[in-house]
């Protein structure tokens, strides 16, 4: 479970982007943090991604706030997917996924190739592993950015926008294919899109201003908002 | 060449040619690249207070030479004012033109080659040299050149040695005076500038698979001198260039240093460093050759290295990152690479450069492919065959390089990296 409790952060330049935000991550499922640009929501993921420090408040790891964790530790229980996904323009699908696995788990080449290949095919990407990332498409690239994060097993798995590269056939696919990877870990998605959002989460919060605007299961949210 | 090979064996000592460029061949003395000059250099009072001359072996002096057609119709050096007479630089004749004569237009040029080459076209009217060394080289290159007037001076030619060297000169010395009372140096003034007698010789051919090998172990030298260079060039480009690259913390005086120092190799000519090196420095030809071209090649390449780490996406190293590698493993196995494929054009660039750079080391006396070139065309005067030949094998060696730095930049670009 990930706690966001009253985290603050304000950019050097002055712009309060979060303020007083607190949300609880549920260790199952799918949630959204939603809000159009400028809202404050990927200040907030850069937050509990542990690349920006809250000036105000903690964000907790199943009881331990994240600041006082080791990196290697941290980063193999969350995970990040982010907008422009980052793939290893030098390395094909396969090698992105096992750097991490013999570099930061230590596992033989063999091992980390097996690895790999077995979450590439339960995800059904399995063709695509000895392509490179310029080699496939947008949709594809996102699964495999997904998959690379996977295969280091994590507890929660941040995406940043993940529907920003995608047309509408593309997103449905996507979001069909995302909830059957629950199995795997919880995803927390911060999107702009809400169709996107309520094909995919259960639960979720709607930011406006740096604060929380809405929250709770993701139809409520959505109601309230076009009531308003 | 013959009078240096009599002095050696007179006075028991190994006579090793070495071939230099006129304009600096005082320098090499002094800096102990060499012990004697037998080279038909004047005594000057200005050289004297540098380098001890021997008594002179001969007497000549300075001679007008034209084309036989003559079109400027000059017969003597005061009828030339305003036209252009070629001098070798460095030699006596500039000072001298340029004083006594100063409406003359003096043009200086590299080698005698190239003078008769000028010549040969009518682009300059005349030349002015020694008389006997002149004489002596229209003959054997077999053209249409002729003394006209009186000499402009005599001149007395000696043997100059270095000053803390007085028991050579003292040998020197000895020996031409034995050569002089056997005969020896008549013999060798007729068989060089006698008439008749060499007429017939064929001193200005040179066989084609002499001239090939020449040629080819010029090649095979500017080659090695390139391949030491790039080794040493590259092994000293990748610390450098990252230091270019970051400059924080306790990087920050070492980053300045080396920025420095890129700066200023980067902003003088390689020929200075060069001389510099050998000259001033006291390097031998190859070692100070190898150096300046892997320092000079260093530091283009640190910058292409430097480019090649800014121009990798800063999400690449926030990827890695989020994927738990150290900041180590992050930069071996994610930045480094990108780079370096990045990197990889423009480092093919720079080993053209850096062979074609391997041209300017003729001066130091290295017998690369430009100095054999040289020495084929002292003897056929056919410059610009044999340096279009030398050009066509530096190209055979460029162009597939450059078509590979194409291939591997288009390869890169469809990979989709970085690439601002």
């Amino acid at each position: 479970m990930i706690e966001v409790q009253n985290v603050a952060y304000t950019y050097a330049d002055g712009t309060k982007a979060v303020n007083d935000v607190s949300m609880t991550f549920p260790e199952q499922g799918i949630f959204a943090v939603m809000g159009l640009s400028g809202s404050g929501k990927t200040t907030l993921l850069n937050c509990i991604a542990r690349f920006l420090s809250p000036q105000q408040g903690a964000i907790l790891l199943d009881g331990q706030d994240i600041q006082d964790m080791k990196e290697v530790d941290f980063r193999q229980q969350v995970g990040v997917v982010f907008q422009h996904l980052n793939l290893f323009p030098h390395l094909n699908v396969l090698e992105n996924m096992m750097l991490a696995l013999e570099r930061v788990q230590g596992r033989s080449k063999s091992e980390a190739k097996a690895e790999a290949m077995d979450i590439l095919k339960r995800l059904n990407i399995g063709e695509l592993a000895a392509n490179y990332p310029a080699q496939v498409s947008g949709g594809q690239a996102q699964r495999v950015a997904i998959a690379r994060g996977l295969a280091l097993k994590p507890k929660f798995m941040l995406l940043d926008e993940p529907t920003s590269a995608l047309d509408a056939a593309t997103t449905s696919d996507f979001a069909q294919w995302l909830r059957e990877l629950q199995e795997f870990t919880s995803f927390i998605i911060v999107t702009h899109d809400l169709p996107f959002a309520e094909q995919t989460a259960d639960q979720g919060v709607f930011m406006a201003q740096g604060q929380v605007q809405e929250q709770g299961r993701l139809t409520e949210v959505l109601q309230n908002l076009d009531r308003c | 060449m013959d009078v240096s090979r009599e002095i050696a064996q007179r006075i028991n000592r190994e006579s090793r040619i070495v071939a230099t460029e006129w304009d600096g061949i005082l320098a090499g003395l002094l800096a102990e690249k060499y012990d004697a000059i037998i080279g038909s250099m004047a005594i000057t009072p200005t050289r004297q207070e540098s380098v001890d001359f021997s008594t002179p072996y001969y007497h000549s002096g300075a001679q007008l030479f034209v084309h036989r057609d003559n079109p400027d119709k000059v017969y003597s050096i005061s009828e030339c004012n305003g036209l252009r007479i070629a001098v070798v630089l460095g030699e006596t004749y500039q000072h001298f033109l340029e004083e006594k004569f100063p409406d003359v237009e003096v043009v200086t040029l590299k080698s005698a080659a190239e003078i008769f080459a000028m010549l040969e076209q009518k682009r300059i009217t005349g030349f002015v040299t020694d008389r006997l060394v002149g004489a002596w080289q229209t003959k054997e290159a077999g053209r249409p050149f002729v003394p006209v007037g009186e000499m402009l001076y005599k001149e007395r030619i000696g043997i100059p040695v270095r000053k803390d060297n007085p028991d050579l000169l003292g040998q020197i010395n000895t020996a031409l005076a034995a050569m002089e009372d056997d005969g020896t140096m008549q013999r060798i003034h007729q068989r060089y500038f006698g008439l008749g007698k060499t007429s017939s010789s064929k001193l200005g051919t040179m066989e084609p698979s002499v001239i090939a090998t020449k040629l080819l172990k010029g090649f095979a030298v500017s080659l090695g001198i390139a391949l030491a260079a790039l080794l040493l060039g590259f092994v000293l480009a990748i610390p450098s260039g990252l230091l270019l690259t970051f400059q924080r913390g306790s990087l920050k005086p070492l980053h300045f240093l080396v920025r420095g120092f890129v700066d200023f190799i980067r902003g003088t000519p390689v020929l200075i460093q060069l001389l510099f090196v050998w000259l001033g420095l006291g390097l031998s030809p190859f070692p100070a050759a190898i150096l300046t071209l892997g320092i000079c090649a260093m530091a283009y390449m640190a910058e292409v290295i430097r480019a090649g780490l800014m121009s990798v996406d800063p999400g690449q190293d926030l990827g890695a990152r989020a994927l738990g590698l150290s900041p180590l493993d992050r930069f071996r196995f994610v930045v480094w690479p990108q780079a370096f494929r990045i990197a990889i054009p423009p480092l093919m660039n720079c080993v053209v450069a850096l062979l074609k750079d391997t041209a300017l080391v003729s001066i130091i006396s290295i017998p690369e492919l430009i100095r054999e070139a040289q020495s084929i065309i002292s003897v056929t005067f056919e410059p610009g065959l044999y340096y279009l030949i030398a050009g066509l094998m530096f190209f055979a060696v460029t162009f597939p390089l450059m078509k590979l730095s194409d291939r591997v930049e288009r390869s890169i670009k469809a990979k989709g990296f970085a690439h601002d």
